[in-house]
């Protein structure tokens, strides 16, 4: 029987990091992947993402998935894709199902990286055609390039729903709202802020009642639900969309490791059913390891790490490294592992109520129940100053494990220190250059660039845009507020798109002064 | 705590004793060991309700049942349990395959069956889904089958509204005799059941259980795998088995097929949780498409192991101990207990209330090894 | 012990009980609260008695569901209640795929 050092299943992040792991240090390694596609979800992440520049922080998660797949072909990985993995039988054998035949391969390690499937929330309509998960909704939108729908009502305010929102606004849907049964919006603040700013309402503490239609979507009812979540009686809201897209939660799918015998937990912090496992990803059974959302839903960025552990352990279990590489080795990832499960998102924070920064500012509580800053609030958080000139203005207010601004300006005036979750603070001694580059950098879209007074009674504004199409210097539309409020007229005055802003441009636009900390947000006028 | 009867296993066997007894008043405790109610053999066999086949020693059993019991399971349940007696085919392919149900055949005709050798023509027009390979068939019109699942969660439905007393995850590990007769029960959670009769219907684990009154059924666990299709439209309703018995099934009402399994291997399996093989769907699937071309196209959806108690002589024990009064053995099925559980449970509940059984058991004594 | 006949109150029929929860075998939350009531306790034995979760997605929708469904009717908290063995296949495999197994390889 064909037997490889080390077996993966599953090529998106983790898998993959594993595959390459193990690979570098000597492993015969293959990955399979019961789809056309490999990257798993990071083909489908069009934004930037999080984290430190040391793990792939600012780059766009497709971008990712292409680093890491080039990564493993140079390094000798056979990545088999259109590959589903029947079952995982004793002695690490798999069965797996390539075009029309049934190979049956054994490993001497195996990865289990299967990641997550959507949950879902049953309400009267639930099965109608139109409502849909929002990862598929991703899919639709980012891999086949096919629209969901045009009216979206999201539901599910954690980061899924957030970037799901965003990016249907950027495919050209409209959201007509986003609700969550939860008071607090769940996700990233900037997530919230960059959604509520395009104008798209938030109804915390509400539910869908029912979606509306006979064969497909035509509306939808939502209301207002009390502390034991029933729905209380005249705030009812009714919207007209022929999309409800549902990001309430991922499952670990974790079925193949329950049927290789590991033993198993079902473990709320995880968000499920999830096979125990040691420091090293490893679980009961000797050999067999678990990797990304399948052993915890968590951010991409930490399924990465969690794979390279396993790749590294399994590389030592076969004798390729020795224990103590491997502790060491491993240790250095377990430590920005840690990094990253810092901050007020972390996986042990779940369920958590925050009231203040590490740094003790309070937080935004209009962010967390309409997902936008109030202008009475966002002057107490560290980036946010005043110069005279342009200078940067961040409006970075929560902790997460998130540092590339630090490095992206070059005269150095953003710090955020050797603490990830800190916020940005600016270094007043430093004149801002207005190179944009920190605007480009903040995978949070929450960086802006302000000249508050241009000495005849207006302001510039520069801001990160990613819509199409660009609007071009002269055009003239409305500024809206933080929270998607027309507040003024305004005009485009500069439109920059370099290589190094990586798709994301800056649109520099003209208000009355006494808006330049209000305006954040350019619609052009149609 | 007390009842009259305390049944050690929920499986079919179990459960069905449990029912006649509380329906006749008799107060019961039901003990599983597992989890899950039913969860041994009971519900993972192929739901065949036949008589071609069978141990000339068991054909009463299921006779009685397929006359008395089965046209009426579904009523007395107040459960669907998709019952259908529509036949058996037992498949060949070539003349070995004719040798083999022909001696099949004959022994079934001795013990009083309607079973007759058909051709592969005759068949394909009880079955016109057979390819053209078909050689000859065992033909049984009186055969048939049932959704295991529905009838054993019918059966615990039904005797738990009609008061018997069920407890899962309570593994039980001594039966104690109090004064010369079987009466307490002990599980491993230190709990001790007290009853005037102690049913012992848990499959392979009885034997473990019986040793701690110094009796032995020689048996062994047998692994039995099997695989489930998707649901599509309804094709036919006979159940099918084959001369070198390499796969066995029907479809069910819901639309799907349900096939048992034979690599060959499973003798081998290791001890332990029941654990599906990596070859025997495919193994099974080969078997089928030789027969049913036209499944060819359906998705296997689930496959799933269990432990048969394949007894020494591969017949049940059902029967009275008599140097361990109050104590009924109930186990070594081997592998066919499903379709002869409502006989068996009605017998057991007379052994338990000192009737006069409406069959003779004697063949299924313990001491007969 | 999982005592069978301990008391989890009456059945009290509700306003969303003809609602689908397993769309693949279209089971109902009714059908649902009820099969608790009628002593299917485990989700194993929902499954077993009602086919919630043994479609063609195996699961991957309803199980959160159902469980949520049973939990509450029971009084107990979802994560007490064991999900049901995963077996393969992980995704549909026509038969006839199967029966070509090592075709490939020998």
């Amino acid at each position: 029987m064909k037997r490889y050092d080390m077996i993966v299943v599953g090529a998106g992040p983790a898998g993959l990091s594993a595959a390459i792991e193990a690979a570098r240090r000597g492993l015969r390694v293959v990955v399979y992947d019961e789809n056309e596609k490999p990257g798993g979800q990071l083909f489908k992440q069009i934004h930037k993402f999080f984290g430190s520049k040391e793990h792939k922080a600012k780059i766009r998660g497709f971008k990712i998935g292409e680093e890491l797949l080039s990564e493993a072909a140079a390094l000798g990985v056979e990545v088999v894709l259109n590959a589903i993995v029947i079952g995982l039988f004793r002695e690490k054998e798999i069965t797996v199902k390539i075009g029309e035949s049934v190979e049956h391969i054994k490993g001497d390690t195996v990865l289990i990286a299967t990641g997550a499937s959507e949950n879902m929330v049953t309400f009267p309509g639930w099965t109608l055609p139109g409502v849909i998960g929002a990862g598929a909704a991703q899919t639709m939108m980012n891999l086949h390039g096919i629209l969901p729908g045009q009216r979206v009502l999201m539901l599910g305010s954690g980061n899924v729903g957030l970037v799901v929102s965003f990016q249907l606004m950027q495919a050209g849907c409209e959201v007509v709202a986003l609700a969550d049964a939860a008071p607090r919006v769940g996700g990233y603040g900037v997530h919230a802020s960059k959604v509520a700013r395009c104008g798209v309402p938030f109804y915390l503490s509400h539910t869908i009642i029912s979606a509306d239609g006979d064969d497909h979507v035509t509306g939808v009812t939502i209301g207002e639900v009390d502390k034991s979540w029933k729905i209380i009686p005249g705030t009812e809201k009714h919207f007209d969309v022929d999309t409800i897209c549902l990001a309430v939660g991922l499952s670990p799918m974790s079925k193949l490791c329950d049927m290789a015998g590991c033993e198993m937990e079902d473990n709320p912090a995880k968000a499920g059913f999830v096979p125990k496992t040691d420091k090293f990803g490893e679980t009961s059974v000797a050999g067999i390891y678990a990797a990304g959302d399948v052993s915890g839903i968590e951010e991409a960025s930490s399924a990465m790490i969690e794979g390279r552990i396993a790749g590294i352990a399994a590389a030592a279990r076969l004798g390729f490294i020795t224990v103590e590489e491997r502790d060491d080795e491993a240790a250095k990832q377990e430590a920005a592992l840690d990094g990253l499960r810092k901050g007020m998102f972390a996986p042990g924070m779940r369920g958590k109520a925050i009231s203040e920064t590490e740094e003790g500012v309070p937080l935004s509580q209009s962010l967390l129940n309409h997902g936008f800053v109030a202008d009475d609030e966002i002057e107490r958080f560290p980036g946010v100053t005043h110069s005279k000139g342009i200078h940067p203005v961040i409006e970075c207010t929560q902790n997460i494990p998130c540092n590339p601004c630090q490095d992206a300006c070059p005269k150095h005036c953003i710090r955020v220190g050797s603490n990830i979750t800190a916020l940005p603070s600016i270094d007043p001694e430093v004149k801002c250059t207005g190179c944009g580059m920190c605007v480009a950098s903040c995978s949070g879209q929450a960086i802006f660039l302000v000249n508050e007074d241009c000495g005849d009674g207006t302001a510039e504004v520069t801001l990160p845009y990613e819509f199409l199409p660009l609007p071009q210097k002269g055009d003239k539309g409305t500024a809206l507020s933080r929270s998607g409020e027309a507040v003024c007229s305004a005009e485009v005055v500069g439109v920059r798109s370099t290589k190094a802003f990586d798709h994301t441009n800056l649109l520099t636009m003209k208000v009355p002064a006494e808006f330049a900390m209000k305006a954040r947000f350019f619609r052009r006028e149609d | 705590m007390n009842a009259d009867v305390i049944i050690i296993g929920s499986g079919i066997i179990g459960c069905s004793a449990a029912y006649n007894l509380a329906k006749n008043g008799v107060s019961v405790i039901v003990l599983e060991g597992s989890g899950n109610i039913g969860n041994g053999g009971s519900v993972r066999n192929g739901g065949g309700v036949r008589q071609s086949g069978r141990d000339p020693r068991e054909l009463p059993l299921v006779m009685y049942a397929i006359k008395n019991i089965w046209p009426k399971l579904s009523e007395m349940l107040d459960t669907n349990v998709e019952y259908h007696r529509q036949g058996n085919l037992r498949l060949g392919r070539d003349e070995r395959h004719r040798e083999i149900l022909q001696g099949l055949t004959d022994r079934a005709v001795k013990g009083g069956l309607d079973v007759k050798m058909i051709s592969g023509d005759e068949a394909r027009e009880i079955n016109p889904y057979l390819s053209d390979e078909v050689y000859c068939a065992s033909w049984c019109p009186t055969d048939g089958h049932a959704n295991p699942l529905m009838a054993t969660m019918g059966y615990y439905k039904m005797a738990r509204r009609l008061g018997a007393h069920f407890i899962s995850d309570e593994r039980v590990t001594e039966i104690r005799k109090i004064k010369g007769a079987a009466r307490q029960v002990i599980t491993a959670s230190g709990n001790v059941y007290e009853g005037d009769k102690i049913i012992l219907s848990a499959g392979y684990e009885s034997r473990y259980i019986a040793s701690t009154v110094g009796i032995d059924v020689p048996m062994q666990q047998v692994l039995l795998e099997a695989l489930v299709t998707e649901a599509v439209a309804p094709m036919f309703w006979q159940m099918l088995g084959t001369a070198d018995a390499d796969f066995y099934g029907h479809q069910t009402d819901h639309g799907s097929f349900v096939f048992g399994l034979n690599s060959g291997y499973e003798p081998y399996a290791k001890p332990g949780k029941p654990l599906s093989s990596s070859i025997a769907a495919s193994a099974a699937c080969r078997g089928i498409m030789r027969y049913f071309p036209s499944l060819k196209d359906i998705k296997v959806v689930r496959s799933w192991a269990g432990w048969m108690d394949s007894c020494a002589d591969h017949v049940p024990v059902i029967s009275n101990v008599d140097e361990v009064p109050g104590l009924i053995l109930a186990c070594g099925f081997s592998g066919h207990g499903f379709g002869i559980a409502p006989t068996v449970g009605l017998l057991l509940s007379q052994l338990a209330m000192e009737q006069e059984t409406v069959l003779d058991i004697s063949a299924f004594r313990y001491d007969r090894f | 012990m999982n005592d069978r006949s301990r008391d989890i109150g009456e059945f009290i029929p509700a306003p969303d009980d003809d609602m689908i929860v397993c769309r693949c075998e279209e089971i109902t939350k009714g059908e649902i609260r009820r099969a608790v009531h009628d002593g299917m306790f485990t989700l194993t034995e929902i499954r077993r008695y009602l086919r919630t979760g043994m479609g063609l997605c195996q699961g991957q929708t309803c199980t959160k569901l159902v469980k949520g469904i049973v939990a509450r009717e029971l009084g107990v908290r979802p994560d007490e209640l064991e999900p049901a063995t995963g077996r393969a296949p992980m995704r549909p495999i026509e038969m006839r795929i199967l029966a070509k197994d090592g075709e490939g390889t020998k």
